[in-house]
């Protein structure tokens, strides 16, 4: 009677104990699949829950002259956004908020009424703005209006530099001028952090996870001179006002290792405010205009001739009295000028047209193209700038008859500012033509690249010769006005009549131009102004009567601001060349 | 008697041993263990914190370096050539010239030096 009880008592307590431990296992299996099975699936949701990735931003690079002068910085900005769902009173918060982000009160009202979450009110507002606000809303205890921190590019001397400085895009990366080409060095890296927030968004530091740490952009100086800018910036702006010309640029260089110093283009615009700028304020005209060069340009027939031996300074060119037929056509010398005889230095001094004709067709159409194209025209001077042309050199292939002689004279030919630039200082740099340079060095580096030799066009002896001509001019050739009192100064004039777009020529529309160096015989900067249809009668609009002036005063200043010493045998030179050009003329009265 | 004897046997039979010095070790180890977690709690609660204080002085010292970075902005601008420029243009500034006679060289004038780098004269 008490053994069928027991049995049956221990049969159930049996499936009691099984079904017990049936569902204990149950969940000691699904707690082996939550914790061991399923990990990373649930890991990874609750990190996309809690978890974020916080950006690090990098810190974009400064740009900063050779000295250290701030050119391009940032300045911290803040996004002002508003959680509808903390805001209690939203004309009490638009009330005291809207003269801080200059919001009108009720489209701000409007605006605070919305009960979402993430409402951006306001971008680049300003730091200090921002404090003022945070602090005026922390005592009237409202709250629902939140900051963020963001950037925003800087420059300090607005308009000044603007066409070598460039901008950037809203999204930070560099659109134009330096800010383009170095964009990948100025940018830096954005770092980022692994972090968990609670609740009310605020990170929870102790789950802090992997991080990366931002790379600030390399900082960069620039080899513009701010003192030499400054200076011709104020010259463009004087200029602009005196002649209201379509445009103006001027460049100055280190002859000697082909640093850009200083360089403006006229119109300009401010990069702080780039989106109202026009697309000819935005042009770069020192490497994206090209023109004729007009008698800048007799420099290269000059010199290649002297260089190939088949004439020399003294050489006698007969200038047709002023009409040269050639090819069915008339050239004349400009100016009313009736030159007979000239040598080659007074061809330059005295700018004749003929005479550098006859030289280049002396030359012939190969040796002379070689040349054209060996001073670096036709080709990029590779400036590290965007947007930098080539000019246009056609090939002796594609001339006529007449191309060498309009050639010679610096027409049916195109260069950019900086090749003439360049062309210049090639000849104050003992006939070296150097590579442009803008990069002097990166911050934390220090040694700058070192000055890039292109090509040694000609030879020193003859870059000698053409210097003295070059004297010549200034001192009693076309370029009079761009003396500079106690210096020695060298250089061309050039004057072109503007391309017509349709064909032919612009009449009473002209490109005047000035290309120089200073002191003539230890040079320590070459520069370059032109100046673009000046509104001037054709009887004055001349590179010697406008761009010269220009570049006399921009010497001048630039002379005291760097501390030249004046020349010390200023009059000896004056005096020698004086000699020469009574000996030149005595020569050309035997051969009358 | 017998019965008496035999009814506390029963009893004594009946009634579990307390075994102090073994209960007490356990006491002691829930006691430490609960220690244990308490300490750990109040640590963790501590890190949190911390972390939060870390958060704020962290905050604290961003705002102080973007204020600090807006203000040398600000200093940049006022002294910008733009802006002494037009101070100078709106008389806020003047510049008196100095007689070439009352300028005193302490070095001589620079000459290029071996790397061809131009100095302003204020680099004396």
């Amino acid at each position: 009677m008490s053994a069928a009880p027991l049995s049956t008592l221990s049969y159930r307590l049996g499936i009691v104990c099984f079904l017990v431990s049936l569902f204990f296992t149950f969940f000691a299996l699904r707690l082996v699949d939550l914790q061991v099975g399923s990990h990373e699936k649930f890991s990874r949701l609750a990190a996309e829950k809690h978890g974020f990735k916080q950006p690090i931003m990098a810190e974009r690079g400064k740009i900063f002259d050779r000295h250290g002068e701030l050119l391009a910085g940032n300045v911290p900005v803040r996004t002002v956004y508003a959680d509808g769902t903390h805001i209690k009173d939203p004309l009490a918060l638009a009330h005291l908020a809207a003269p801080f982000l200059g919001i009108s009160e009720k489209e701000l009202a409007s605006k605070l009424t919305n009960k979402r979450p993430y409402m951006v009110i306001r971008t680049g507002l300003s730091e200090l703005d921002a404090a003022a606000m945070m602090k005026a809303l922390e005592e009237a205890k409202l709250s629902g209006l939140y900051l963020q921190a963001d950037s925003e590019r800087s420059y300090p001397n607005g308009k000044m530099l603007s066409h070598v400085l460039g901008f950037v895009d809203h999204s930070g990366h560099g659109v134009d001028g330096i800010e383009h080409t170095f964009d990948q060095e100025l940018s830096g890296h954005h770092g980022y952090r692994h972090i968990e927030h609670d609740r009310k968004g605020l990170e929870i530091v102790l789950y802090r996870g992997q991080e990366e740490p931002a790379i600030n952009g390399r900082n960069i100086y620039l080899t513009i001179d701010m003192g030499l800018q400054a200076i011709v910036e104020k010259q463009l702006d004087v200029a602009m006002e005196t002649y209201q010309p379509a445009g103006a640029t001027a460049i100055l260089i280190d002859p000697n290792t082909g640093e850009i110093l200083a360089m403006a283009s006229r119109p300009n615009y401010d990069p702080n405010h780039y989106g109202s700028a026009t697309a000819e304020e935005l042009r770069n005209r020192a490497i994206s205009d090209m023109y004729e060069p007009g008698s800048v340009f007799k420099i290269v027939a000059a010199s290649s001739a002297i260089n190939e031996g088949i004439l020399n300074e003294e050489s006698i060119i007969f200038c047709e009295h002023g009409a040269f037929s050639y090819g069915g056509r008339i050239l004349h010398d400009a100016h009313g000028d009736y030159f007979g005889d000239l040598s080659l230095r007074d061809v330059l001094v005295h700018s004749s047209n003929i005479g550098a004709a006859k030289i280049a067709m002396k030359l012939g159409d190969k040796k002379y193209y070689e040349y054209v194209k060996r001073f670096g025209f036709g080709e990029k001077t590779n400036i590290p700038l965007p947007g930098e042309i080539s000019g246009l050199v056609n090939p002796p292939s594609r001339w006529d008859k007449l191309t060498i002689t309009r050639m010679a004279m610096g027409h049916a030919v195109a260069a950019t500012p900086i090749q003439v630039v360049m062309e210049i200082g090639c000849i104050a740099n003992h006939g070296k033509l150097m590579t442009p340079e803008l990069l002097h060095h990166w911050d934390l580096e220090t040694t700058s690249p070192q000055p890039k030799i292109r090509r040694e066009v000609i030879s020193s002896k003859v870059a000698q010769t053409i210097n003295s001509a070059l004297i010549d001019v200034v001192v009693r050739g076309t370029a009079k006005q761009a003396k500079i009192d106690g210096y020695a100064v060298a250089g061309k004039t050039g004057t072109a009549q503007k391309i017509n777009t349709h064909g032919g020529y612009l009449e009473g529309h002209y490109i005047v131009s000035f290309a120089g160096y200073f002191p003539a015989d230890h040079p320590r900067l070459a520069g370059l102004v032109v100046i673009d249809d000046a509104r001037l009668g054709s009887m004055a609009n001349f590179g010697g009567l406008v761009a010269a002036p220009i570049f006399s005063k921009i010497g001048e200043a630039s002379a005291r601001y760097l501390d030249l010493l004046p020349t010390t045998n200023l009059s000896a030179s004056r005096q020698q060349v004086e000699e020469t050009s009574k000996q030149s003329s005595a020569t050309l009265s035997f051969l009358q | 008697m017998n019965y008496r004897h035999s009814s506390s046997s029963y009893r004594l039979r009946s009634t579990n041993h307390i075994e102090v010095p073994l209960l007490a070790q356990w006491l002691l180890l829930f006691f430490v263990l609960g220690l244990l977690g308490l300490f750990f709690v109040y640590l963790k609660n501590q890190q949190h914190a911390l972390g939060e204080q870390m958060r704020l002085v962290e905050q604290k010292a961003a705002d102080l370096q973007a204020h600090h970075d807006a203000l040398l902005a600000k200093v940049t601008l006022l002294t910008s050539r733009g802006s002494l420029q037009r101070k100078l243009d709106e008389k806020y500034l003047d510049l008196l010239p100095i007689a070439e006679t009352s300028i005193a060289r302490a070095t001589p004038t620079r000459e290029l030096g071996e790397a061809k780098n131009m100095k302003t004269a204020s680099l004396h």
